[in-house]
């Protein structure tokens, strides 16, 4: 024993010599400031993605911004924020609304009494002047509203002119910013809206680039925390409690420090116990080694993930929704799910085109009894392509009636391990299937544009979406990548389709667009059921897993009170409605 | 006919006075080094310019699929963000872009950041280059002083035991990329061992440190440049021993050294003023190309120890292709080097006084 501490010493003196190279007697000054910064008082300690001045600036509108993705909504707080399992909403400088079909308005009531950091009032001037921007930076809310009305101080009316159900969320989950700070610009924007200007206009460009190219020496927030400013380093930068907020007082915590990096640089953070959550996207060896530290590793779901799409141009012979049915039975989607993302790849059940979490929400028990679960099944996937016509060649190769040779590439992009692992599992199952299969690796860069451009046979890209509403689902699932975008011919799949489901031709394209419209959530969900039950029975592309988050959340070094796992508070979406915010918000999470 | 002839002569003479300072500049030996340093900047300026354009995905593309991937946007709804955020013209022609680029270079002007818009370029590498500078340029003069006295030793004792451990050492420090030796130090260091407190010490100075000439600074920015300097040291050191041992062995086989000892002089003074002056002469292009290499800093170990250099923003102006800021960058980097060089071949006239009658 005292050899091996003779040795450990030396060691230690000698990585310790090698390690202080040219500073060597540095160690102590930094244990100083540290001493005096961060380490001082109860912090949270996370971590998230930041550039520093010049690069990064205070103005939340505009791209650069330190607005520090998650933490965002503890500075300048949003109207509200959403309970996923519930159905309900946590009120924040919104205390009530409500709808009113008839007169096709959402009205807001705001908090009273609330201040901003600098001082002055917040109310409904701050809401309005904050819409009236985004409507010059052609936020996607202005699709739905007509304008926007103050009675009073604090009530706020959203005058709809195109009544629909989505427009609570985008109003309420809305970021209000200070009249102190943008209130200027906000006027600038109802000049140029009142002489008749228009988006395509010269002075509204210009004004857009004048408010993106504003830069606001400080930060003014109603929310908890705020951006220390002049202790700020590219490593590490604090938000410190802001005593004038409302929310001040149940928030347990007196700093948030945030560490700056993706997921190489902080991954040896988290391993050293000094970040207690982190929404990075940590691939499996690395959860793994927060196990064995025993870090509590969180599983909230993004109601998203990667599903294999294919280019109906390129792929005549997978026009037929046999052979498709065929791809969903032949591919055992636990192997890639497991190859990818291990415990957090869950691969779907229902097959909806929509998260399982959200189908018992939307879909009576009797719709959801017809969706076919596209179990394992090799016989029945054989059967499907036989019934289409479709014979094996001499090498094992299925040939379609027309002749095509079903040889095929999968692309997916080289830097997304997880992505990688899923598409050679694909391919592997594929080619035993009988559809030969490769994988075409490329940058990542280079997917979104490709597979716009339909520069791809099959590819693997993203189904459903971060949103409560099955609509957005569909939007990804039929339109993103498919030629209604726009922006090419993308999968190239037609969207008026014939559905035994629902005895007979209906329009996709109609559907998905009528299924998020009016302010009726029976007859949305009547169209979500028949879209979902089409979609199961198309399938334009598969689902393979539902990606879910593994956040390491290690409990007991700062932070206590995390709920028990199967709490509903883990079903919000990590990023939509952070469960982090919420739980400090309400005071949950404490302070050790 | 006479009077004609002084007018008719003004405009030859001229012309001959205009041929002879061009013969004159063209003959001239730095004016042609000048010359075709900016001549080559200028040719990877433009390079540069086109090829950035060339990557896949444009600012708006790569912040569309930001938005789709990180949090699930529809793409119309990324779009429509994406679109209001950017006030850029992408469908400017190119070369007009090209033409306004050239333009505002000639006055010094590398633009605005595209990313954080309404931010000079310069102002942006004024902020990031100080720092790249100090802790890449110390530790290549670390490097280089360490590498040409450990290079010389193993020349002197060839065959030694130190001979056979230094080079095994240097050719295994050689070949390992420099990013794995910041991952080895991080995790081993300091996760696994917890012997040096590798969270501290990223970044280039700890929070609530203000910056001026005081110890305290000095010690702290020290502290934080610590990893980054020895990471650098560590995988470039190898490559210094290994050129100056055998430049040293070469050296120490010329007739004039073996003449030296015939003389009787003793060995520091073969060593130092015979054998050492003339071994370093071959590293000293490399390191002047080397000080050039310096402003491109280490992207890769910025990037790891998160420290605060023209590499750090090159990745994230690389990844959000933020056009001008790639191209302030690279014009940095390709100038340095380009010039780094020309001082090379300009210096080594002097230090070489042989180069001096070749020419």
């Amino acid at each position: 024993m005292i050899q091996d501490n003779t040795l450990a010493v030396r060691r230690r003196q000698a990585i310790g010599l090698a390690g202080a190279v040219l500073g060597a007697a540095a160690g102590a000054v930094p244990a100083t400031a540290s001493a005096q910064y961060g380490m001082a008082g109860k912090s949270f300690n996370g971590a998230w993605p930041f550039d520093l001045p010049p690069t990064g600036h205070y103005n939340s509108y505009a791209t650069g911004n330190l607005n520090l993705g998650i933490y965002y909504d503890l500075m300048e707080m949003p109207l509200a924020m959403y309970y996923w399992a519930k159905d309900s909403w946590m009120p924040l400088m919104a205390t009530a609304w409500e709808t009113n079909a008839e007169k096709a308005t959402f009205q807001v009531k705001l908090r009273q009494g609330a201040k901003w950091s600098d001082g002055s009032s917040f109310g409904s001037k701050d809401v309005v002047n904050t819409f009236m921007i985004q409507k010059l930076l052609n936020n996607v809310v202005w699709r739905y509203l007509d304008r926007v009305e103050t009675p009073d101080d604090y009530t706020v009316n959203f005058i709809m002119s195109k009544p629909t159900t989505t427009v609570e969320r985008y109003v309420l989950r809305m970021n209000i910013r200070p009249s102190s700070i943008y209130g200027e610009w906000a006027n600038k924007v109802r000049d140029i809206v009142n002489a008749g200007k228009t988006a395509d206009s010269d002075e509204w460009k210009a004004l857009r680039k004048d408010v993106s190219e504003f830069r606001p020496k400080s930060q003014v927030v109603t929310g908890p925390f705020m951006i220390d400013q002049k202790n700020m380093t590219e490593a590490q930068l604090s938000l410190v409690k802001n005593a004038s907020s409302w929310a001040a007082k149940t928030v347990s915590f007196d700093s948030i420090i945030l560490y700056n990096g993706e997921t190489p640089t902080v991954t040896p953070i988290v391993l050293s116990k000094e970040v207690d959550y982190a929404t990075h996207g940590f691939p499996p060896a690395t959860e793994k080694a927060f196990k064995d530290l025993g870090f509590r590793v969180l599983r909230p779901p993004t109601y998203a993930g990667p599903a294999l799409y294919f280019n109906y141009a390129k792929m005549p012979a997978i026009a037929p929704k046999a052979v498709r049915q065929a791809i969903a039975h032949a591919i055992k989607r636990d192997i890639g799910a497991a190859a990818a993302l291990g415990e957090s790849a869950e691969p779907p059940k229902f097959m909806a085109g929509f998260s399982d979490r959200l189908v018992d929400k939307w879909m009576t028990p009797d719709q959801i009894g017809k969706l076919n679960k596209y179990e394992y099944n090799l016989a029945g996937a054989e059967a499907l392509m036989t019934g289409a016509g479709y014979k094996k060649g001499s090498d094992g190769v299925w040939v379609s009636p027309d002749g095509e040779r079903m040889e095929y590439e999968v692309t997916v992009p080289a830097e997304y391990a997880d992505n990688s692992a899923l598409a050679q599992a694909i391919a592997e199952q594929l080619t035993a299937f009988g559809i030969k299969t490769t994988v075409r690796l490329i940058t990542f860069t280079q997917l979104t544009p490709d597979t716009q451009q339909g520069n791809f046979q099959m590819v693997i890209q993203g189904w459903g979406s971060g949103n409560p509403h099955p609509h957005f689902a569909f939007v990804a699932d039929l339109v993103t990548w498919n030629t209604p975008a726009g922006a090419g011919p993308g999968m190239a799949y037609p969207l008026i389709q014939k559905v035994d489901a629902l005895g007979g031709e209906v329009d996709l394209d109609a559907m998905v667009t009528a299924s998020a419209q009016g302010l009726d959530k029976d007859a949305q969900k009547e169209l979500i059921s028949k879209l979902a039950l089409a979609y199961n029975e198309l399938l334009p592309n598969i689902p393979q897993y539902e990606r879910l988050g593994n956040n390491p959340a290690p409990e007991g070094f700062r932070v206590k009170g995390w709920p028990a796992v199967g709490d509903p508070i883990f079903d919000n979406s990590p990023y939509a409605d952070s469960f982090v915010i919420m739980l400090m918000l309400d005071g949950t999470l404490q302070s050790v | 006919m006479v009077a004609a002839s002084p007018t008719l002569a003004k405009p030859a003479d001229a012309r001959a006075s205009l041929f002879e300072g061009w013969r004159a500049l063209a003959d001239n030996y730095v004016a042609r080094r000048i010359g075709k340093a900016v001549l080559t900047i200028w040719a990877v300026a433009t390079m540069t310019f086109f090829l950035v354009r060339l990557m896949p995905g444009n600012p708006v593309e790569q912040f569309i699929g930001q938005l789709i991937a990180q949090y699930q946007l529809p793409y119309a709804e990324a779009r429509d963000q994406a679109a209001s955020l950017f006030a850029i013209d992408l469908d400017q022609p190119v070369y007009l872009q090209y033409f306004s680029f050239l333009g505002k270079l000639a006055q010094g002007d590398l633009g605005t950041s595209i990313k954080s818009q309404g931010v000079k370029v310069t102002s942006i590498i004024v902020a990031f280059l100080p720092w790249t500078l100090f802790c890449v340029g110390i530790s290549l003069f670390i490097s280089f002083g360490l590498g040409i006295i450990l290079g010389a030793l193993m020349a002197y004792w060839r065959g030694s035991v130190l001979d056979y451990s230094l080079t095994t050492f240097g050719s295994l420090l050689h070949s390992i990329p420099n990013y794995l030796i910041a991952m080895i130090l991080i995790i081993f260091l300091g996760v696994r061992w917890e012997l040096l407190p590798v969270v501290k010490m990223r970044g280039s100075m700890s929070p609530g440190i203000q910056p001026g000439f005081t110890l305290v600074f000095v010690l702290d920015v020290l502290f934080h440049a610590a990893l980054p300097i020895l990471t650098y040291v560590v995988t470039t050191v190898g490559t210094w021993m290994l050129t100056m041992k055998a430049s040293t062995t070469a050296t120490l086989e010329e007739d004039y050294v073996n003449f030296a000892r015939a003389k009787g002089l003793t060995d520091g003074r073969i060593r130092t003023a015979y054998v050492g002056r003339n071994a370093i002469l071959p590293l000293f292009t490399q390191l002047t190309l080397s000080i050039g290499f310096v402003f491109g800093g280490s992207v890769l170990i910025e990037s790891i120890f998160v420290y605060r250099g023209i590499g750090t923003i090159l990745v994230s102006a690389v990844s959000g292709r933020d056009y001008p800021v790639m191209q302030g960058c690279f014009l940095i980097t390709t100038a340095s080097v380009v010039f780094a060089n020309l001082l090379a071949d300009l210096l080594y006239g002097y230090v070489d006084p042989r180069v001096r009658v070749g020419q």
